[in-house]
């Protein structure tokens, strides 16, 4: 019995050392309510970089903090990122497609959520916002 | 160079095979290389997509037309490509270069699903190209395979000619040289001593030593068998006794000298075939040689004595002696071998003679004349017998000697002899006495004959020795067998009656020479 008790405890410390789920978000205002993880891989890998109403969609990638970075497109895609970046340098030797915009921060990345009602982002789950709203969540 | 010999067809048995193996080992080289080759670039294309497949899958994905053309292209780049074409999941058509004969399809996958596709991909494979090569490679093989079979191809003729053929050659040629039993012998081939060869070779001498002292042998057999048949030979062609071999039928096989000088001093020609035992040969032949044969059926020797068929006068005898021979093979052959008897015969028959004549005058004499008469007196043959007694002899004897006696009594005994005929016969009974038993039986005859005789015997006779003429004169007794007496005593007796008839009445009457026996009464 205190044995399972121990245990019970120890695995409870675990787990809120890690930053929990990573969320894929949009502007309140945007009509995408959820996505599937095939249209999220089109629009983050260049195929079809637009919401299913048609409306263009801006992508945006976290620079710093790179293990949520690795989390989401090692979840997405199942590439390591320098295999991704290989992806994207590849294409971007034709100049048509373009990989998503980079920002340094997730703060920046909020930000720029809260201003751009056509941009999706990721985020940690500790970071959401009232003016966000939830498409696709990544379970850890 | 022989066109039969032994390296000539090697040689070409060789090529032959060299060529044939060479062309089928060629063919099948070349069809095997030709499709590794085919298969090799079918494999290479497979290779080339898989290099290109992770740009084209991204090209594809992402609907980048200027990405895939950039990696078609090089794709395109590649000799063993003739065209290549594109289909998008979108059912977008891209189309590079030209349709080939024949096509490989690839899948383009998706880049981050494996399972899932975002198109395909057909490749035409240049055949023209691909088949070229494997066309050069495998000619290129071929050509290799056949320098190399030309090249053992030469190489085993030499080691067939100098290992094999050359050492065979030359033990041909010297086997051919020897002649039977000469001490020459075949060298052993270098590098063949221990060989199957050089076992020939000392087998082929060792048949050569062997078949030399049987030579040898037999050269020494025949030299004595010739020396003995020389000696037999001299001792038939020299023996006295004709020698002859004949076949049943009489074909004569073998004879000698003896026998040819027989047959010529006989006054014969010499022929190949007298007739069975020779039968022609001989006086009363086949009689004789039915008896010689008949006692041959019951042994194998028989013997006879023989008179020689003579042309000429000669009186030839032979001793023969015919010996019946089986040979090996068992063929009868006859074995006839002659003693010449002819003066053994003459001095029997003088012999003979002597016994039954009288040696003065060559008349019988009285012993075979009584011999004769009796036998005739078996017989109941008729005869007539005159008894001469000589008038006048005893007085010749005294006078002028036995000698000149002699002389009268062989004259005298001619004159009978001229007067008797070939069926009668005349004796000297003895002294001045002779008798004459005549094949008649009545008196005409007998009288005809006596009268002639008394002529004769009464005739004066000159004596050569004493140069004397001389006469004698004859009485003469008569008796006829039967009629006169059934003995030969009982004969003589009346004869003799008749005789001292005769003289007595001479002395009266000198004509009176002959007399019958008559019967007296009392």
């Amino acid at each position: 019995m205190t044995r399972r008790l121990v245990f019970l405890l120890f695995a409870l410390t675990l787990s809120s050392t890690y930053a929990g789920e990573l969320l894929v978000v949009v502007h309140k205002s945007n009509p995408t309510n959820e996505l599937n993880k095939t249209q999220l891989i089109d629009l983050y890998m260049g195929k079809y970089v637009a919401f299913p109403n048609g409306e263009i969609a801006k992508p945006i990638d976290i620079a710093q903090g790179e293990d949520v970075k690795q989390v989401f497109y090692k979840h997405l895609v199942g590439l390591s990122l320098a295999r991704v970046n290989a992806y994207w340098s590849r294409l971007r030797f034709s100049g048509r497609v373009q990989p998503p915009l980079e920002l340094e921060t997730e703060q920046q990345v909020i930000d720029y959520l809260a201003s751009h009602h056509n941009a999706i982002g990721y985020i940690s789950e500790r970071n959401l916002t009232k003016n966000l709203k939830v498409v696709y969540r990544i379970h850890e | 160079m022989n066109k039969s010999g032994l390296l000539v067809r090697l040689a070409f048995v060789i090529i032959f095979a060299a060529l044939a193996v060479g062309f089928v080992t060629g063919q099948i080289f070349y069809r095997i290389t030709y499709l590794d080759e085919t298969a090799s670039a079918e494999r290479s294309i497979g290779q080339l997509f898989n290099s290109v497949s992770r740009a084209l899958s991204t090209a594809v994905y992402v609907g980048d037309m200027e990405l895939t053309k950039e990696v078609i292209d090089g794709l395109m780049s590649n000799d063993t490509v003739e065209g290549v074409k594109v289909k998008t999941a979108q059912n977008q058509e891209m189309m590079f270069g030209n349709v080939g004969l024949t096509s490989k399809t690839f899948i383009i996958q998706h880049p981050f699903s494996p399972e899932a596709s975002v198109g395909e991909v057909i490749l035409y494979p240049d055949s023209e190209v691909i088949s070229n090569r494997a066309k050069a490679i495998g000619f290129a093989n071929a050509k290799t395979l056949f320098v190399q079979a030309a090249f053992l191809t030469i190489v085993a003729i030499f080691i067939a000619y100098y290992l094999i053929t050359r050492p065979m050659i030359n033990i041909s040629k010297e086997l051919h040289k020897i002649e039977p039993g000469q001490a020459h012998r075949i060298d052993i081939p270098e590098f063949h001593k221990s060989s199957e060869l050089g076992l020939l070779v000392n087998d082929i001498n060792n048949l050569l030593e062997r078949s030399e002292a049987q030579l040898k042998e037999e050269r020494g057999l025949r030299k004595e068998i010739e020396k003995l048949e020389q000696r037999f030979r001299m001792l038939f062609d020299n023996s006295i006794s004709p020698i002859v071999l004949l076949e049943p039928k009489g074909n004569i096989l073998l004879f000698n000298d003896s026998f040819n000088q027989l047959v010529s001093r006989a006054g014969l020609k010499f022929k190949r075939n007298f007739g069975e035992l020779l039968v022609e040969l001989f006086v009363d032949g086949e009689l004789a040689i039915g008896a010689l044969k008949e006692s041959l059926s019951n042994d194998e020797l028989a013997t006879g004595e023989l008179r020689i068929a003579a042309q000429t006068d000669a009186e030839i005898w032979v001793h023969l002696v015919v010996v019946s021979i089986v040979s090996e093979d068992y063929r009868k052959y006859y074995q006839i071998t002659m003693h010449d008897i002819s003066k053994r015969r003459v001095e029997l028959e003088l012999l003979n003679q002597q016994a039954s004549y009288d040696g003065l005058t060559k008349l019988y004499n009285r012993q075979y004349a009584e011999s004769k008469l009796s036998a005739m007196i078996t017989l109941k043959q008729t005869f007539v017998i005159v008894l001469i007694d000589l008038n006048g002899f005893k007085k010749v004897n005294d006078e002028h000697g036995h000698e000149a006696g002699d002389e009268l009594l062989v004259h005298v005994a001619k004159q009978i002899k001229a007067c008797v005929r070939q069926d009668d016969m005349a004796c000297r009974w003895g002294g001045d006495e002779f008798v004459l038993i005549l094949n008649l039986n009545s008196k005409d005859p007998v009288l005809r004959i006596a009268e002639q005789l008394n002529e004769r015997i009464t005739a004066p006779y000159f004596l050569s020795k004493v140069k004397k003429q001389v006469t004698v004169g004859a009485s003469m007794g008569v008796a006829l067998y039967p009629q006169d007496g059934d003995t030969m005593d009982l004969v003589l007796h009346r004869a003799d009656d008749a005789m001292y008839q005769v003289k007595r009445e001479k002395e009266t009457n000198p004509n009176m020479f002959i007399k019958f026996f008559e019967h007296r009464t009392g």
